[in-house]
């Protein structure tokens, strides 16, 4: 592997005024953090793997209070698609719960692991093909924008990338199970949205 | 290795066709394959996707209606084998993560041909062509890292290089100086003709495949690349298909093409490391090896010649995937200059190669350029992997 380090969505110099573009790139980063799981070992994969999970959270939530809303209400047959995309993400939080609570280093980590990552990219293609095509047909620019901004929000409120003093097994239990989290992030979006939606 | 499909019996054709259940292939995982078992799905497809259209352009060309009956049940079964063969690419992966396998095969199946190609000229042709696949690698690579956040490295798996090779926008020439000379049917070594055809085979079908998967992108410089490179695809083949003796008969053509089929499926399944997928090799060459002899019969009987004439005696070594690193090094050390003049190549911008890329840029960078750029706003760098060092143009090194 090169040494060249990719940056997350939100942080590299696109412009984010897309909402599907800065998603699907957040499905990319996802899939590297996998990548990294996989190939990391001990206190490296443990790691790896709190920013895995912290990124899933925030970006499943905000799917769910940006994107899912915007879909159900605006696409025709949006209700069918979202319903079918929230069954899958519940499916894949469940999967997902086991796994935060099993030990990196422990042998039913790694199946688990891996059948979480098929889960969570058949959900993300899914929604590649079946909701964002349709949101990007059927919305405004300024529409685009703004939940785009959202997203970001989301993002700032639980950090997904090491940053110096977070990457410390201690500093990762501050930031609290997955559940707590989520809410934290929903609580985020929330504000974002009020502020500018 | 001794193999002569000509002595070998397969499964008699009334026994080929498959249900439902056995088409219902299970895909590879493209977080964990071979790369190279992904390559070697991709070639041949598009070998058995020719193979297809070969077959309905001789049926049109076909008066003898037990003739095109017998064609048809061959087909049949052939365009099963492209579901079979085909289905085992993912859903779950993009058009741009399988452009990108497509570029692999484009890059290494072309040099490995190239290296073991016994004739100059067209040995000549096939490392001109590879310097060009090997700069469409890089550019959907910086692409990919735009649209998905991925690296190709993920997908390539450091057994080909991501660098600059000839630069895209110099390949678009006069259409006429992309026919090259054709080889002659009764003096050429055997396994050119097959070389020929396997490369003519993989470049259609990424042509074909440029042109029907350019447009479900949205993202207006992913639209516009497919388009350049696409159609740049129809300059590969017609540079390839150039190459093939016009004089053959339809019914040496047809044994040509059961008999590569034969040579290919031995080949990947002699290499293949996927146990599941060399169960599909193995099989379809029990079932080539009745193709080839029911097109062996239609060539004695139309032609009155024996195919063994036309034929090698035996199989030809296997066709590898393999890295080809230095191999592609040294010709970026001394071709990535070339062009071509009617059926040559030379060093020069030439008046018609001027006046062509005049008319087509109109004057503005194309997006085989842009898309450059527009990673470097978005990264401030590019994307390569240079696993054995610095690029060996200097004009090429990143700056």
């Amino acid at each position: 592997m090169s040494t060249l380090h990719t940056p997350h969505a939100g942080d590299d110099h696109a412009a984010d005024d897309d909402v599907v573009s800065l998603l699907m790139r957040q499905h990319g980063d996802i899939r590297n953090l996998f990548d990294e799981v996989e190939q990391a070992t001990g206190e490296e994969r443990r790691d790896a793997f709190r920013r895995l999970v912290r990124l899933l959270a925030v970006h499943e939530t905000a799917e769910e209070e940006v994107v899912h809303p915007y879909a159900r209400r605006s696409l025709p047959g949006g209700e069918q698609v979202v319903e079918d995309r929230l069954a899958e993400e519940r499916a894949a939080k469940e999967t997902l719960a086991a796994l935060d609570d099993t030990d990196t280093d422990d042998p039913k980590f790694m199946p688990q692991l891996l059948k979480l990552r098929r889960d969570v990219q058949e959900h993300a293609r899914a929604e590649e093909r079946y909701e964002f095509t349709h949101i990007r047909r059927g919305t405004d620019a300024a529409k685009l924008a703004t939940m785009a901004k959202a997203v970001k929000a989301a993002e700032a409120m639980a950090p997904t990338r090491p940053h110096p003093g977070v990457e410390s097994g201690a500093a990762n239990m501050a930031l609290g199970p997955v559940a707590a989290l989520m809410d934290r992030t929903k609580d985020a979006v929330r504000k974002a949205m009020g502020k500018d939606g | 290795m001794t193999f002569n499909p000509l002595e070998q019996r397969g499964i008699p054709l009334d026994r080929q066709l498959r249900n439902w259940r056995e088409l219902n292939v299970r895909p590879i995982d493209p977080d964990h394959c071979d790369p190279y078992t992904r390559c070697r799905i991709i070639t041949m497809n598009g070998i058995e996707v020719e193979a297809i259209l070969f077959s309905h352009q001789l049926a049109r060309n076909t008066v003898d209606p037990e003739v095109k009956r017998q064609l048809a049940s061959v087909r049949y079964i052939e365009a099963q084998q492209q579901k079979a063969v085909n289905w085992l690419l993912p859903g779950v992966s993009s058009v741009l993560e399988t452009t990108i396998a497509y570029e692999q095969v484009a890059v290494d199946l072309t040099a490995w041909i190239a290296r073991m190609e016994p004739d100059p000229y067209l040995k000549q042709a096939y490392q001109f062509g590879v310097l060009e696949d090997f700069d469409h690698l890089y550019r959907y690579a910086n692409l990919y890292e735009m649209i998905e956040h991925r690296k190709a490295e993920s997908i390539v798996d450091g057994l080909t290089e991501v660098m600059p090779g000839r630069p895209t926008k110099y390949h678009h020439r006069d259409p006429v100086d992309n026919v090259r000379d054709p080889y002659d049917k009764n003096a050429t070594d055997p396994l050119s003709k097959l070389h020929a055809l396997t490369v003519l085979s993989a470049e259609q079908q990424t042509m074909n495949f440029y042109m029907n998967t350019g447009p479900t992108y949205m993202e207006p410089i992913a639209r516009q690349l497919y388009q350049e490179i696409g159609l740049i695809e129809e300059e590969h083949v017609t540079h390839y298909e150039s190459l093939v003796d016009p004089g053959e008969t339809w019914w040496e053509q047809l044994v040509n093409h059961e008999y590569n089929e034969c040579y290919l499926y031995h080949s990947f399944m002699e290499q293949e490391s996927d146990p599941r997928v060399k169960a599909i090799w193995e099989l379809h060459l029990n079932m080539e090896l009745e193709h080839l002899h029911i097109a062996c019969d239609l060539m004695r009987r139309h032609d009155g010649r024996e195919p063994q004439e036309v034929l090698a005696p035996q199989l030809p070594n296997v066709l590898t995937f393999e890295p080809n690193k230095q191999y592609l090094r040294e010709l970026l050390d001394t071709q990535i200059d070339l062009t071509t003049l009617g059926a040559g190549y030379v060093r020069e911008a030439h008046e018609r190669f001027e006046a062509m890329q005049e008319q087509i840029h109109g004057g503005e960078q194309p997006p085989s350029e842009r898309v450059m750029a527009q990673h470097d706003e978005m990264f401030g760098r590019e994307y390569r992997v240079q696993s054995e060092g610095e690029h060996p143009d200097p004009s090429q090194r990143e700056k």
